[in-house]
């Protein structure tokens, strides 16, 4: 039996976490989460997963920030931004990640790109 | 007492509101500390950014999308408005719209991840001004846009997150009100006086000699009359010329000159204070303006914009610009020492 795709999803807003958590196994994946950008670091190198769902507005270290380090470990794995506020597309420092995906409740979007990353 | 100014090409008043004793060094600067981590900008990483439009400084015969480059622009990954497509202009009742297309592009202005564009050489300096002015002439041939605005966002305060020096442009379909307001104030002027404010305001500052930061031959900078922001400074060419592109390869190096200088003094003044550039230039698909001259306009970023300034366009601004002209051109470049200070 084939095992499943992990995917780390980081947000401090556990609403959000658990809302991912229940759609995305939905599609067969197997979801596990981190609160903050220092948490999501800690679970990367713990348990590599094989996609991240990102945060960028987080207290403490912020989602960008977290990406630089992440794509510095391991550019192999597809990180997608997710963030409630449109205009962080705007800063350069997003670019390392793979997609940027505006936060709403319809995740179609969200699903097309968690599909189309990890089948890469 | 507090002041009221206005600006002689918009009519924008400013308030300068001089707090007594207030001197450069007090501003407290949020340093952004050097990340390490990756960087998408940097030479090695030419994959994780979309297929660059324009590179300079590679050996004849590379690939594009190599190293080795010595300034790149690639379009950006996640523009605000879209190259392809039609305009599709339409109206919903009263209201305006169209498609947002447009033409979103990065200035990799160095392979140098930790260069500024205070220390950079000038030959590196003018070759990004020359950038600018290529990728100008290339979009002026899509004859959907109507405006390019060339900015760079210089730390995170002026929302840049990543340190590695660049710069933006953005070609639009429509000519931006700030501008349209600029241009008009300028015909104002121009119809009473018949003469461009422009050149108007360079020769009353050279005469006056108060509020110039720095010149050379071809250019001079200047802290305005009715500045927004403390330490605001505009960049212009001292003879008339109303298309940044109609600049020669002389003028490029002069321009990088004089602007390398400024922004040394700039540093000096308020060391790793955020800012913001923005290049204004006259409208694509006009012809030469005697009455609009293009200009940049630096906006270091020290005041916080609020609820006053958003309700009635105008700006609070603690240092006159005649002392923070003065601040800055009394810096010794060679010893970094300031030689003045605020009364």
């Amino acid at each position: 039996m084939a095992t499943k795709k992990k995917i780390l999803v980081v947000d401090d807003e556990e609403s959000i976490q658990l809302l991912y958590k229940e759609e995305l196994e939905e599609e067969g994946v197997e979801v596990y989460s981190a609160m903050s950008g220092e948490e999501a670091l800690e679970a990367f190198d713990e348990s590599p997963p094989d996609l991240v769902i990102l945060d960028i507005n987080m207290p403490g270290m912020d989602g960008i920030e977290v990406l630089r380090q992440m794509k510095q470990k391991r550019p192999d794995i597809p990180v997608i931004l997710s963030s409630a506020y449109p205009e962080y597309k705007q800063d350069l420092g997003s670019w390392a990640s793979d997609d940027y995906i505006v936060k709403s409740f319809n995740l179609d979007e969200l699903k097309a790109s968690v599909k189309k990353h990890l089948k890469k | 007492m507090p002041e009221l100014r206005r600006d002689p090409i918009i009519g924008r008043w400013v308030i300068i509101a001089r707090e007594r004793g207030k001197r450069p060094s007090d501003f407290v600067i949020e340093k952004d500390h050097t990340k390490g981590g990756f960087c998408p900008l940097c030479p090695g990483n030419e994959n994780t950014t979309p297929a660059e439009v324009l590179a300079y400084g590679r050996p004849p015969g590379s690939p594009p999308n190599s190293p080795n480059w010595t300034l790149r622009v690639v379009p950006n990954k996640f523009p605000a408005l879209v190259i392809e497509g039609e305009l599709d202009k339409r109206g919903e009742g009263m209201y305006d719209k169209m498609n947002g297309i447009g033409a979103h592009e990065v200035i990799i202005d160095t392979p140098d991840h930790n260069q500024t564009i205070s220390r950079m050489p000038v030959e590196q300096l003018a070759q990004v001004f020359r950038a600018y002015k290529d990728r100008m002439v290339d979009l002026k041939k899509d004859l959907r846009f109507k405006y390019i605005i060339v900015f760079k966002n210089f730390g995170r305060a002026a929302g840049a997150s990543l340190e590695h020096s660049h710069s933006q442009l953005i070609a639009l379909p429509i000519v931006p009100n700030r501008i349209e307001e600029e241009i008009k104030g300028c015909l104002r002027y121009y119809d009473y006086k018949e003469r461009c404010v422009f050149c108007d305001i360079i020769r009353q500052e050279l005469s006056q000699n108060i509020r110039v930061v720095a010149e050379n031959r071809e250019f001079i900078a200047i802290c305005p009359f009715a500045p927004r922001s403390p330490f605001e400074i505009w960049v212009m060419p001292k003879h008339h010329q109303s298309f940044y592109t109609s600049l020669n390869e002389d003028q490029l190096l002069g321009l990088a000159d004089l602007f390398g200088e400024v922004m040394r003094r700039l540093e000096k003044a308020l060391p790793g204070a955020p800012y913001n550039y923005m290049l204004h230039t006259a409208p694509l698909r006009e012809k030469p303006m005697e009455y609009y001259h293009w200009h940049i306009e630096i906006m270091p970023k020290l005041t916080m914009v609020a609820g006053f300034e958003w309700g009635t366009g105008f700006y609070i601004n603690p240092i006159p610009p005649e002392e923070a002209a003065r601040f800055l051109r009394e810096i010794d470049l060679s010893t970094g020492k300031i030689n003045v200070h605020a009364a």
